[in-house]
C-alpha cells in the first residue's frame, strides 16, 4: 500500500477522495454544503431539485446547448458507474486479504504452549543447583568474618598501646594536627575501657594532651604567630574539646578595647577638624587623619584575625564595626549641635566612609555600607535641619538685638536691626546652598547614593525653615504665645512690653523675605542643582518641596498683620493719651482756654517717634496728593472757606450759623473715605495712624458733654495740630475732614458751641508756637555744640 | 406691632421714636413720635411688655433712669408726653444702663453706675420701683456697661475699665472677673451657655468660655476703628454682629463648636480659624454706628443705628444658607 502510496496518481486520489466521502459521516461535510438554492447547477447537494434544473436548462439553453450538456451528462453518468464499480471491487479486495491475515495468525499460536512449558523446567533446576552451592559455602565463610574482627580489634589495642609514645613523639615535632587526631581517634576506646584494661595508658597519653593544650594556647595568644597558626591552634583546641568560648571572649574583649581607643581618637580628629579651620593648621588634620587610619588598619587587622579564628563569629564582629559606625556618627552628631561648616563634616563623612570601606572589606557580610547609608541619612538629615535652626537663630538673633534698648530709641538702631536681619538672612541662605551644593557635588559614593534624598531634605529644610520663620516672627511679635520648648526665647519678651520698632523691623523684613529673599533663593537653588527641580516631582507627593509662592503668600500676609499690629500698638498709645485726656477733667465745668493743652504736644511727640522709627524703616512713598486734587476738592476748599469766614465774621451770631453750614456742608459733601489701605511707605503709615487717632479724639468728644469754654478748648487744640499734622500726612483732605469732625462732634455735644473769635483763636496758636520754636532751639543748641 | 419685629430708636435730641417694620419687612413705619425731657444716653425697651422701656438721660451735669410706658396712640403723631412708670432715683453718680430682667415677665431691674449695682423691684401699678439690694463696685473701678446672663439669672456681667466682672445677684457679690480693657459693650450667647462676647475699642471682638477666662476661645478682628456694639444672634449659632466707629456693621460666623469640643478638641479650633470669620461687612452708613439689634420675632433680620440718626434694617438671609 505504501508503494501505491507514493506516486498518488489521479485515481488513486479520486478515488480516496470518494471513499472517505462514502464513509463520512455527515455527508454534508464531504460533499461541501452550498447554501439552499444558491446555484441550481449544484447537483451534488442533497438540495438539488431536478425538476426544477431540467426546466431551468430547457428554459435558459438552446438546442446545441442541450445536446451538448446531454453529451456531458451521460459521460459524467458513466464515470460515476465505473467509479462505483471500483469501489466494490476495492472494497471486496480488502475483505478478501483481512480473511486471509485472521487465518495466519489462529495456525501459528497453536505450538507456543508446548515451547512456554519446556522453559519453566530448565529455570526450575538452575535454581535447585544454586541454592545447593551456597549452602555448602556458609560455614567457610562465617569462619572468615571471625578472623578478621579479630584483627582489627588486635591492631585498635595496638593503636593504643603506642598512643603516648607516639603523641610524645609528634610533640616533639610540633605535628600538634596528627597528635590531635589520634587523640580524638582513640578517645572512644578510652571512654569504654578506660577505668579497667588500659588504664595506663590513658594516664600517659592525656599527661601528653595536655602539654598540647598547653603549648597551643600559648600559640594562640601569641601575636607573633602568623595568624594561620593562631586559626590552627583555635581550630585544634576546639577539637580537644577544650572550652574555646572563654577565649574567644578573652580575645573580642581585645578587640574591643582596642576600638575603643579608636573611638576616642575619632573623637579627636573630629575636635581638630573643629578648631582648625585655619589653612595652616591642615598639617596638623593631615597627622590625625594619618594617625587615624593607622588604627583603622589596625583594627582591621585584628579583625581579620578574629574573623579567621573564631569562623563562626561574624555577628559579634558584624555588631562591633555597626558600633563603631554608631559611635562616629554620635560623635558627629555631637559636634553638630555646635556650628560645624559643610566642609568639616564632609571631611568627617569622609573619614567615616573610609573605614566603612575598609571594614567592609575583611568583612563583606556585615553589610556596612548599607548600614552606613541609614545611620548617615539620620545624621545628614540632621545636619541639614540643624544648618537651618542655625539660620534661624541668626534671623531672631538679629531681631532680638533691637528689644534691649527700646526705651531710647536710638537714630538708625532699627535700620541696623533691618539690615543686620536682612544680611544674616540671605547671606544665611546663600551660604547654606553653597554647602548643600558641596555635599551634593562631592563624589563620596555614600553622598552619591543619598543625594536624591539630601535633595527631598534640603527642600522641606527650606519650606520648615520659612514657616519656622513666620512663627518665629509671630512669636517675637507678642502675637502668638509661646509654647513651652521656646519659652528661653521668649522669656525676656514677655517680661518687657514688646517695642513697636521690633514690629515695624519684622513687618519689613517679610516684606524683604516675599519680595527679595525667596525669589533671590529659588534663583539660586536652580542655579545650584538642576537636580533640585528634578526630584521636585517625587517629593511632592510626600509634601516635602519647597513651594516659594505658598511661602512668599504666607509673608505676605504676615507683612500686612505686622504692619497692622505696629499701626496697631502705636494707636493704642495714642489712644491712652486722649483717653487720658477726654475722661479726666469736668468738661462741663471747663475754664476758658488760656492757651494749647499740652495733650497736643504729647501727641505731636508720639507722632514724631512713629515718623523717626519708619524713617529708618520704610521706603519714601511717591507723594501723593490726589484727595486734593480729586474729590477732596471740595472739603479743601469748604474748610479753607470756613477759616476765611472765621477770619471776617466776628460775632458769635455768625459763629453759630457758619457751625450750621458745617452741617449742612457735611450732607451735600462727597463721603470722605478715611480709612483706605496701608502701604509700605513711610506716609502712608504715618498717615493712617493720624486719622485713627483723630478718628480716636473724635468718638471721645462725642462721649462728652461740654460748655462752651470745653468747646472752645477743643476748637483752639484742633486749630494747633491743623498745619503740624498736614506737614506729617499725605492725605490731606482727609485729615482737614476729620480735624472738621472732631469740631462738628464737638459743637454736637456742647451747651453753647459759640467759637473761639479768631483773633483770640489766632493769638494762643502764634503763642504757643513760638513757644514750641524756643523749646526746640533750646533742646537743639546744647546737643549740636 | 403685630406685623413682624419693631422698637424703639433713639431720638434727635430728647425724642423717642416708636418705629414699626412694615409686615413685607421693606418699609420702615415711624408710628410715634414722644418728646422726651432729656438727653437720652441708654435706651432697653422691656423683654414682656413692648410699650414699656427704660432710659438713662442726663440733664449736661447729672444723670437719671426712669421706666416709661408708651401711652395709646389715638392717630395723632404729634409729641405726647411718655408716661413714667417710675423713677430709679436711688443714683448718685453717672448712670451707665438699665438692665431688664432677661426673659419672662418679672419685675426686676437691674441699674448700673459708675460706682454702683443697684437691684430695683419694679411695681408698675403703684408706678413705683424699690431698691431691694445695692452694692458698690469699689471706687477703683467705673463701671461702663453690663449684661443681664440668660442661662443664669443670678448672674450679671459688668464691664470696668480694665475687667469684665460678674456678680451674683442674690448675695451682690463679685464672683469673678475677666482681665479685659476698655469693653464697649459685651453680650451672651442666649443660644449657648458660658459663651460671653465682648467689643473692645482696639482691639476687635473677643469670645470667652466663662469656665476658662484666662485667654479668649475666639478673637475676630473687629472693626478698622473701634468696635463700639455687638450682638449675638438668638437664633444662628456663632452669628456675631458688631458695629464700629468705621461706618460700619460686620456680620461675623464664628462657631465655637459644641460643648464638649471647647474643653477638649483644640484642632477643630485651629482648622476653623483658617476660615474668613467675616461674612459681610455693611458699609452703607455716614457716620459710626452705635447700636445694633436682632430681631427677636424674626431672627435674621437686624437694625443698626449710626451717628446721623439713620436706622437702618438688613435681613442677613442670603449669607445664612452659605452656612
Amino acid at each position: 500500500m505504501a508503494i501505491e502510496d507514493a506516486p498518488l496518481d489521479d485515481k488513486a486520489k479520486r478515488m480516496r477522495d470518494l471513499l472517505s466521502s462514502f464513509y463520512a459521516p455527515d455527508p454534508s461535510v464531504a460533499g461541501g454544503s452550498l447554501p439552499k438554492g444558491a446555484s441550481l447547477d449544484a447537483i451534488n447537494t442533497d438540495s438539488f431539485d431536478a425538476d426544477q434544473y431540467m426546466n431551468l436548462l430547457v428554459q435558459r439553453a438552446n438546442l446545441e446547448g442541450l445536446l451538448q450538456k446531454h453529451v456531458e451528462m451521460a459521460a459524467e453518468i458513466k464515470n460515476l458507474d465505473t467509479d462505483l464499480q471500483m469501489l466494490v471491487y476495492e472494497n471486496y479486495n480488502k475483505f478478501i486479504s483481512a480473511t486471509d491475515a485472521i487465518k495466519r495468525m489462529k495456525s501459528n499460536i497453536v505450538g507456543m504452549e508446548a515451547n512456554m512449558e519446556q522453559l519453566l523446567d530448565k529455570i526450575m533446576s538452575v535454581q535447585s543447583r544454586s541454592d545447593g552451592v551456597n549452602n555448602s559455602l556458609f560455614g567457610k565463610r562465617e569462619h572468615i568474618e571471625k578472623l578478621h574482627r579479630t584483627r582489627n580489634l588486635l591492631r585498635k589495642v595496638q593503636f593504643i598501646y603506642d598512643l603516648p609514645a607516639r603523641l610524645g613523639k609528634c610533640i616533639k615535632a610540633e605535628a600538634y594536627a596528627d597528635a590531635v587526631r589520634f587523640y580524638t581517634g582513640a578517645m572512644p576506646i578510652f571512654k569504654a575501657y578506660g577505668e579497667s584494661s588500659f588504664q595506663d595508658c590513658k594516664r600517659a597519653s592525656e599527661e601528653a594532651v595536655m602539654t598540647i593544650t598547653k603549648n597551643l594556647q600559648g600559640k594562640l595568644f601569641s601575636d607573633s604567630e602568623s595568624i594561620q597558626t593562631r586559626a590552627e591552634a583555635a581550630v585544634l583546641l576546639k577539637q580537644l574539646d577544650f572550652p574555646v568560648d572563654g577565649l574567644k571572649v578573652r580575645l573580642f574583649e581585645k578587640l574591643e578595647q582596642s576600638l575603643g581607643g579608636l573611638q576616642v581618637k575619632i573623637g579627636d580628629v573630629a575636635d581638630a577638624l573643629e578648631e582648625s579651620n585655619d589653612e595652616q593648621e591642615n598639617d596638623l588634620q593631615l597627622g590625625f587623619a594619618v594617625a587615624h587610619d593607622a588604627s583603622v588598619h589596625e583594627f582591621v587587622e585584628t579583625v581579620r584575625a578574629y574573623r579567621v579564628i573564631f569562623p563562626d563569629s561574624e555577628s559579634q564582629l558584624i555588631k562591633l564595626s555597626e558600633d563603631l559606625i554608631t559611635k562616629h556618627f554620635l560623635i558627629t552628631e555631637q559636634h553638630m549641635k555646635k556650628r560645624v561648616s559643610t566642609a568639616t563634616f564632609l571631611r568627617v563623612l569622609r573619614i567615616i566612609w573610609d573605614d566603612v570601606l575598609l571594614i567592609d572589606h575583611v568583612l563583606p557580610e556585615a553589610l556596612l555600607h548599607d548600614y552606613c547609608f541609614k545611620v548617615s541619612q539620620s545624621a545628614i538629615k540632621q545636619y541639614v535641619s540643624s544648618m537651618f535652626s542655625h539660620l534661624l537663630d541668626d534671623v531672631s538673633g538679629a531681631m532680638m538685638k533691637v528689644h534691649p534698648q527700646q526705651n531710647n530709641v536710638a537714630e538708625e538702631q532699627l535700620q541696623v536691626a533691618l539690615e543686620a536681619g536682612k544680611n544674616s538672612l540671605l547671606k544665611g541662605s546663600m551660604d547654606l546652598l553653597l554647602g548643600f551644593r558641596q555635599l551634593l557635588e562631592d563624589n563620596l559614593d555614600l553622598l552619591v547614593k543619598l543625594r536624591e534624598l539630601i535633595t527631598d531634605w534640603v527642600q522641606a529644610g527650606f519650606q520648615q525653615f520659612f514657616e519656622a520663620l513666620d512663627t518665629r516672627f509671630l512669636l517675637l511679635s507678642g502675637r502668638i504665645k509661646s509654647s513651652p520648648q521656646d519659652q528661653s526665647l521668649s522669656e525676656g519678651l514677655q517680661s518687657e512690653k514688646i517695642s513697636s520698632g521690633l514690629v515695624l523691623v519684622l513687618a519689613q523684613l517679610c516684606v524683604f523675605v516675599e519680595q527679595t529673599a525667596i525669589p533671590r533663593i529659588t534663583e539660586a537653588r536652580t542655579e545650584i542643582a538642576a537636580s533640585f527641580s528634578s526630584s521636585g516631582a517625587r517629593g511632592y507627593e510626600h509634601g516635602l518641596v519647597f513651594h516659594p509662592t505658598e511661602i512668599s503668600r504666607v509673608f505676605q500676609s504676615a507683612s500686612e498683620k505686622f504692619l497692622h499690629q505696629y499701626i496697631n500698638m502705636r494707636t493704642h498709645r495714642i489712644s491712652v493719651l486722649l483717653r487720658k485726656r477726654f475722661t479726666t477733667p469736668n468738661w462741663i465745668k471747663h475754664k476758658e482756654p488760656r492757651e494749647v493743652h499740652m495733650f497736643v504736644d504729647l501727641f505731636l511727640q508720639e507722632l514724631e517717634a512713629v515718623g523717626s522709627e519708619v524713617k529708618q524703616i520704610l521706603s519714601q512713598g511717591v507723594r501723593k496728593h490726589r484727595r486734593s486734587e480729586s474729590n477732596g476738592s471740595t472739603t479743601s476748599s469748604l474748610s479753607n472757606s470756613l477759616r476765611d469766614d472765621k477770619l471776617r465774621r466776628s460775632n458769635t451770631q455768625r459763629a453759630r450759623s457758619q457751625l450750621l453750614e458745617t452741617h449742612l456742608a457735611k450732607l451735600f459733601k462727597q463721603k470722605v473715605e478715611i480709612f483706605t489701605k496701608v502701604e509700605f511707605t513711610r506716609e502712608s503709615v504715618v498717615t493712617t495712624i493720624i486719622k485713627l487717632g483723630l478718628k480716636s479724639l473724635q468718638e471721645f468728644v462725642r462721649l462728652q458733654t461740654l460748655n462752651r469754654s470745653g468747646f472752645q478748648q477743643i476748637q483752639l487744640d484742633i486749630q494747633f495740630l491743623r498745619t503740624p499734622l498736614k506737614e506729617l500726612a499725605e492725605d490731606e483732605a482727609a485729615i482737614d475732614f476729620l480735624l472738621d469732625e472732631v469740631i462738628v462732634g464737638a459743637s454736637d455735644r456742647c451747651l453753647d458751641p459759640t467759637p473761639l473769635e479768631p483773633p483770640i483763636l489766632d493769638k494762643l496758636i502764634h503763642a504757643k508756637t513760638a513757644e514750641t520754636k524756643e523749646q526746640n532751639s533750646s533742646v537743639a543748641s546744647p546737643t549740636s555744640q | 406691632m403685630q406685623a413682624g419685629s419693631s422698637g424703639v430708636g433713639y431720638g434727635l435730641k430728647y425724642q423717642v421714636h416708636l418705629i414699626r417694620l412694615s409686615a413685607d419687612g421693606t418699609e420702615l413705619i415711624c408710628e410715634g413720635l414722644f418728646s422726651h425731657p432729656n438727653e437720652i444716653w441708654d435706651l432697653r425697651s422691656c423683654p414682656f411688655d413692648q410699650r414699656i422701656f427704660t432710659t438713662v438721660y442726663s440733664t449736661g451735669e447729672s444723670y437719671g433712669a426712669a421706666v416709661w410706658q408708651i401711652p395709646e396712640l389715638y392717630g395723632q403723631l404729634n409729641s405726647p408726653q411718655l408716661e413714667r412708670v417710675a423713677l430709679l432715683d436711688a443714683h448718685v453718680s453717672k448712670i451707665k444702663c438699665v438692665l431688664w430682667w432677661p426673659s419672662g415677665r418679672n419685675d426686676k431691674l437691674v441699674s448700673i453706675d459708675e460706682e454702683n449695682l443697684f437691684l430695683w423691684s419694679l411695681d408698675s401699678s403703684k408706678k413705683a420701683a424699690q431698691v431691694q439690694s445695692k452694692e458698690s463696685a469699689g471706687t477703683m473701678h467705673y463701671l461702663s456697661g453690663g449684661a443681664w446672663d440668660p442661662h443664669d439669672v443670678n448672674s450679671i456681667a459688668a464691664t470696668c475699665e480694665s475687667s469684665v466682672q460678674f456678680w451674683d445677684l442674690r448675695t451682690m457679690t463679685k464672683t469673678s472677673s475677666i482681665d479685659v480693657s476698655h469693653v464697649r459693650t459685651i453680650d451672651y450667647d442666649t443660644k449657648k451657655d458660658h459663651i460671653l462676647v465682648t467689643a473692645e475699642d482696639e482691639t476687635g471682638i473677643h469670645i470667652w468660655d466663662l469656665r476658662k477666662t484666662k485667654v479668649p476661645i475666639r478673637e475676630l478682628p473687629g472693626h478698622t476703628h473701634w468696635t463700639w456694639a455687638v450682638a449675638c444672634n438668638p437664633e444662628y449659632d456663632g452669628l456675631i454682629l458688631s458695629g464700629g466707629t468705621d461706618s460700619a456693621v460686620n456680620l461675623w460666623l464664628a462657631p465655637t463648636g459644641s460643648r464638649d469640643e471647647i474643653t477638649s478638641d483644640s484642632g477643630q479650633n485651629s482648622l476653623s480659624l483658617k476660615v474668613d470669620p467675616l461674612v459681610n461687612s455693611y458699609t452703607d452708613y455716614e457716620d459710626s454706628v452705635y447700636g445694633l439689634a436682632w430681631s427677636s420675632r424674626e431672627p435674621w433680620i437686624f437694625a443698626s443705628l449710626s451717628y446721623d440718626g439713620r436706622v437702618v434694617v438688613e435681613s442677613v438671609k442670603p449669607y445664612l444658607s452659605r452656612k
